[in-house]
């Protein structure tokens, strides 16, 4: 941002000054000279916002976020489209477990970085941070996911178990105990095969009952197979699998950032092929046909491929 | 061998990344025919390759080293046969291979296995063994430890 027009020419070079001192004493790391540096910068022009941007990177390599985050957002007073005051705030917001937060000013650094410069180290380096803290965040959100549906699949399985056993219970009530009546026919063997023609009633009564008890250990088995498969099923996204080969670029083999699309209708990641045609050659890496920087479009399709696949499987965001 | 104590050590983050997902897909679908040899090194592969069933090359086993440069796969690797390299009228007796995709031909897009899979068509497709005409002129020019990556490569068919 050029200084503001209420300051004198001579007052916005001598802040340049001592931004370039900052800048100097940065790069030797001796941060507490810088900082002055920057600070005397600020007080002769507090609109230029790089001056806070830089302050805020010295406050940052010190650990200092409370400064990171106050100095970030004065600079995006001054410009709201600034990369690395969001990118910065979203840190500082991260390291104060301000979590939503964070996440929301490093995707709107990366989205800003990658319109000014694709293939720059920040947006590289915003990436990288936006996928740890999201990992970090898949990391907690699943194991709390699991940890309750481990319960509930305890108190469902108790709860079947418990049922089989009142089931039982009922048999052995309405059942004929044949110790005490071995002749008579009744309970619920006789509503069955109303013994009438039958002379061998003792026995068909007790595989009678013996089937029902049978009956109700299979649907028991059963129903507790279909409850492992649920929750087994339920489980599946959040297990660490690989990422879908049409969600990865052909070069980097990994998962789409920014996936831009060649007239030959291949998908690559944009700084990878733009690095490609800068060093390799004009053509498609794989139909080899001819392609140029600005022939590449985004695949915004893909793009959402990649972002509903890693809203549902954020182990993805796994860097290696 | 070159040491292996410090793997790595030469390649970009990028580099690393494709690398380590390319032995992960070669473990679980390796090319048919070849076998890579575990080490440490994610830089240098030493891939042991068995000639195909009914060509010339037919239960012979030879060695490829290939060495991953530090921009790999903006940059093609540097494959080679370690001695002794089979005849053929494209390996020179240095193990230098006149494949045109390892050198002008490389493309990002392509993988060690699929390096792997034109070598081993470019043997199959062999029908004498013999090694090239101009061999011994090669291989006396590159014996001060030249990479075949620094020779101008004319190559010798576009069948392979």
């Amino acid at each position: 941002m050029a200084p503001g027009l209420d300051v004198p020419v001579n007052v916005a070079k001598q802040a340049e000054i001592l931004k370039q001192d900052g800048n100097t004493y940065f790069k030797k790391d001796r941060l507490g000279a810088a900082i002055e540096a920057y600070t005397q910068a600020i007080t002769l022009c507090p609109n230029v916002t790089v001056y806070w941007t830089n302050r805020a990177l010295c406050h940052r390599k010190r650990d200092d976020w409370e400064k990171v985050e106050a100095d970030c957002r004065k600079a995006l007073e001054l410009d709201v489209n600034s990369v690395k005051a969001h990118y910065m705030l979203g840190l500082a917001l991260l390291q104060h477990k301000q979590y939503a937060d964070g996440v929301k000013q490093l995707e709107k650094a990366l989205e800003l970085g990658r319109g000014a410069n694709p293939s720059s180290y920040m947006v590289e380096e915003i990436w990288q941070e936006l996928a740890k803290a999201k990992y970090l965040e898949w990391e907690s959100t699943s194991r709390l996911r699991l940890q309750k549906q481990q319960e509930l699949r305890a108190i469902c399985e108790r709860a079947l178990q418990q049922e089989l056993e009142s089931t039982r219970m009922q048999d052995s009530e309405t059942g004929i105990q044949p110790t005490t009546a071995p002749y008579h026919n009744g309970g619920t063997a006789s509503t069955h095969n109303d013994g009438t023609e039958s002379n061998d009633v003792e026995g068909e009564s007790k595989s009678c009952e013996n089937s029902l008890k049978v009956e109700s250990e299979i649907t028991y088995k059963e129903r507790i197979k279909m409850l492992s498969d649920v929750f087994n099923k339920s489980a599946e996204a959040d297990i660490p699998n690989e990422v879908p080969e049409y969600l990865c670029c052909k070069i980097t083999l990994d998962i789409f950032r920014d996936p831009v699309i060649t007239p030959s209708g291949v998908t690559y990641e944009r700084a990878v092929i733009l690095e490609h045609i800068r060093k390799v050659g004009n053509f498609d890496p794989i139909t080899r046909e001819p392609l140029k920087p600005e022939q590449l479009v985004p695949n915004l399709a893909i793009k959402e491929a990649v972002q509903d696949f890693l809203g549902k499987h954020g182990w993805a965001y796994k860097m290696t | 061998m070159s040491s292996t104590s410090t793997p790595n050590r030469g390649l970009t983050k990028i580099a690393t990344n494709r690398l380590q997902k390319e032995l992960l897909e070669w473990q679980v679908n390796p090319p048919a025919g070849f076998k890579h040899k575990v080490t440490d090194n994610l830089q240098r592969w030493i891939i042991e390759v068995t000639g195909a069933p009914g060509t010339l090359y037919a239960n012979e086993t030879y060695q490829l080293q290939v060495d991953f440069p530090e921009h790999y796969p903006m940059e093609a690797p540097q494959v080679i046969f370690l001695p002794p390299s089979p005849l053929h009228a494209h390996i020179y007796s240095n193990g230098h291979i006149c494949l045109d995709i390892l050198y002008d031909s490389w493309s990002p897009a392509m993988t060690v296995s699929s390096i792997c899979m034109s070598i081993l068509s470019m043997l199959s497709s062999s029908t004498v063994k013999q090694r090239p005409p101009d061999n011994d002129r090669y291989v006396k020019n590159c014996r001060n430890g030249r990479s075949p990556k620094d020779t101008r490569w004319w190559f010798h068919d576009d069948k392979v």
